[in-house]
């Protein structure tokens, strides 16, 4: 049974003004549990419109959004415990600090759930692992951090609230290489050891190829693919027509078969290019 | 929470009004202000009414966008309409009842309800003038460079004018880019489980906490932007600073000030002349 089912939902920003804008359009989506989604799109085409549906910061104006097996909007003065379910680390969370310390930061959320201290404690304490932050760091003000280190905590805020579905819009936007490896890295270790299912909205054609399982592809208030990665990046002309690219790695295949070299068109990794190449160079994976 | 005030929307539209020169407009509204306030002839506000009411017609801005900006005062006009009927005395008796035995009579005079009426009115007027002409047809930046250059006599007496203009300009440039970053963290806060509409007075005021905070510090964090981004454009303030919207002074701009001259003229006249009600 998929944990997000979202059906037949419309929504639009400045309804029955001159300013209009349709932002999603009759959305049909499934997200299974235990996966990591990628959501892709140029900008302005709804993601982040779409994944404030998740968690109930926006109300569809048609449709239904089931979350767990219950419909989110049923009582709507009961909107905030789903907040508790789905986590969601927005854009640029660092701007987001505000507490004296970085211990009283990421247990905001956690305390807003009226969970007792020593539980509170263990979150704490287990999240900044996950985000690969060392304890003594609780006790600093998160104004004194450096911008990769406020942005861990700023995810070790969302973390720490245990949510079953952790929605992450351009967890890793302005970092260094460095820095994404880390956070998105850091992602995946945790979604494996706790289980939960993570939806990711990103640029870049790289990082979806290399964390998620599913890749959900939208194009003006619609969404257009809807696959694993491999059935989403081998359909090429699509994400073209759609504004965005293919993995860089992609492309150096594409430009390889177009000069005459039979490799396979689904490749979208660099692991998966090596041993395609090597096969190619004479069936064994000794250089 | 909620933003929508009528202060610095600009209606775009092409009309006369639109056109004219912002110190003429700031002159205009000035004058129009005192003529309200001079006139004590019921009389006077026919044509007062009537200036306004022609101004918004060839302004382009549909009464309805000037209604809907007049929503949020309405209850402000009322009570003081209110206070005014009752706290008038005359001689002409419309109603008198006895509240408190011996102490406290609440008595209704003609005079109480004409004065009132005016009252609502003179304020109405004075709101459809001011929007109308400052935030409807002018843009705020327009509207900054009309007031500097108004003040700018006050230069001679070392007053650092243009200065102050910037940072007027400065302050209302941030107030959408301020509303934005507030919702967005405000969203942020929400899906940590932040509840701001539940609980007593204190504890809805501690829940603001994790808003201002960050908002502040955003704040104080694009300022210091600005001020490297102006640094390194070479702003030195306003000493040899010259203006890529020159204003000038033309035909309707004279126009409307001969219009607005003749309409206090106007009022002073039924004031000494009229013979309707004088409050």
């Amino acid at each position: 049974m998929p944990i997000i089912e979202l059906k037949d939902v419309c929504f639009r920003y400045g309804k029955k003004s001159p300013y209009e804008i349709r932002a999603l359009d009759k959305i049909n989506l499934e997200i299974e549990e235990n996966t990591i989604t990628g959501l892709i799109g140029h900008t302005g085409s709804g993601k982040s419109t779409l994944v404030q549906m998740f968690n109930g910061l926006l109300k569809p104006e048609s449709g239904s959004v089931i979350v767990d097996g219950e419909n989110i909007w049923a009582k709507p003065k009961e909107i905030g415990k789903v907040r508790f379910k789905v986590g969601m680390v927005m854009q640029y969370p660092e701007y987001q600090l505000f507490a004296e310390t970085v211990k009283d930061d990421i247990a905001y959320g956690p305390k807003n759930m009226k969970l007792s201290e020593e539980e509170i404690n263990r979150r704490v304490a287990r999240s900044i692992e996950f985000c690969g932050l060392t304890p003594d760091i609780l006790e600093k003000s998160p104004f004194d951090l450096s911008g990769g280190q406020k942005r861990r905590v700023a995810l070790a805020g969302v973390m720490a609230m245990e949510p079953k579905i952790l929605v992450l819009d351009e967890p890793a936007a302005g970092l260094d290489p460095k820095g994404r490896r880390e956070i998105l890295g850091g992602i995946k270790k945790y979604r494996e050891k706790s289980g939960t299912t993570v939806i990711i909205v990103s640029h870049s054609m790289e990082d979806m190829a290399m964390y998620c399982d599913r890749v959900v592809v939208m194009s003006n208030s619609k969404i257009l693919a809807n696959g694993t990665c491999r059935e989403v990046f081998s359909n090429h002309q699509l994400l073209f027509d759609a504004g965005l690219d293919v993995p860089e790695i992609t492309n150096i295949i594409l430009a390889l078969r177009r000069s005459g070299v039979e490799i396979p068109d689904d490749i979208y990794t660099v692991d998966g290019a090596l041993s395609a190449i090597l096969k190619l160079k004479g069936g064994n994976n000794e250089l | 929470m909620n933003f929508d005030v009528g202060f610095g929307q600009y209606y775009e539209a092409k009309s006369p009004i639109h056109k004219l020169d912002p110190r003429t407009k700031l002159l205009f509204v000035i004058v129009y202000i005192v003529a309200i306030f001079l006139a004590r002839d019921v009389y006077a506000f026919i044509p007062l009414t009537a200036l306004i009411l022609f101004s918004i017609i060839i302004s382009r801005v549909p009464i309805r966008v000037i209604l809907k900006g007049l929503k949020p005062l309405i209850f402000i006009i009322l009570f003081t309409a209110i206070l005014n009927v009752f706290w008038t005395n005359g001689t002409n008796v419309i109603f008198q009842k006895e509240i408190i035995q011996g102490h406290w009579t609440l008595t209704l005079y003609r005079e109480g309800l004409i004065n009132a009426g005016i009252l609502a009115l003179r304020i109405t007027l004075l709101l459809m003038a001011t929007t109308l002409f400052f935030s409807y047809t002018t843009t705020p930046i327009a509207l900054t460079d009309g007031i500097e250059s108004a003040l700018s006599p006050l230069k001679l007496i070392k007053i650092p004018i243009h200065e102050f203009a910037m940072m007027m300009t400065i302050a209302l440039r941030f107030i959408p880019t301020l509303t934005e970053e507030t919702s967005k963290i405000m969203n942020a806060q929400k899906a940590r489980g932040a509840d701001f509409s539940s609980g007593g007075l204190i504890k809805k005021a501690k829940a603001l906490i994790p808003i201002i905070i960050p908002l502040f510090v955003s704040a104080f964090r694009r300022a210091d932007e600005l001020a490297t981004a102006m640094e390194c454009r070479c702003y030195r303030g306003g000493k040899g600073r010259t203006k890529m919207r020159i204003m000038k002074m033309r035909f309707r701009d004279f126009l409307w000030i001969l219009i607005i001259a003749g309409l206090l003229a106007g009022v002073i006249l039924i004031n000494i002349y009229g013979n309707g009600y004088r409050l």
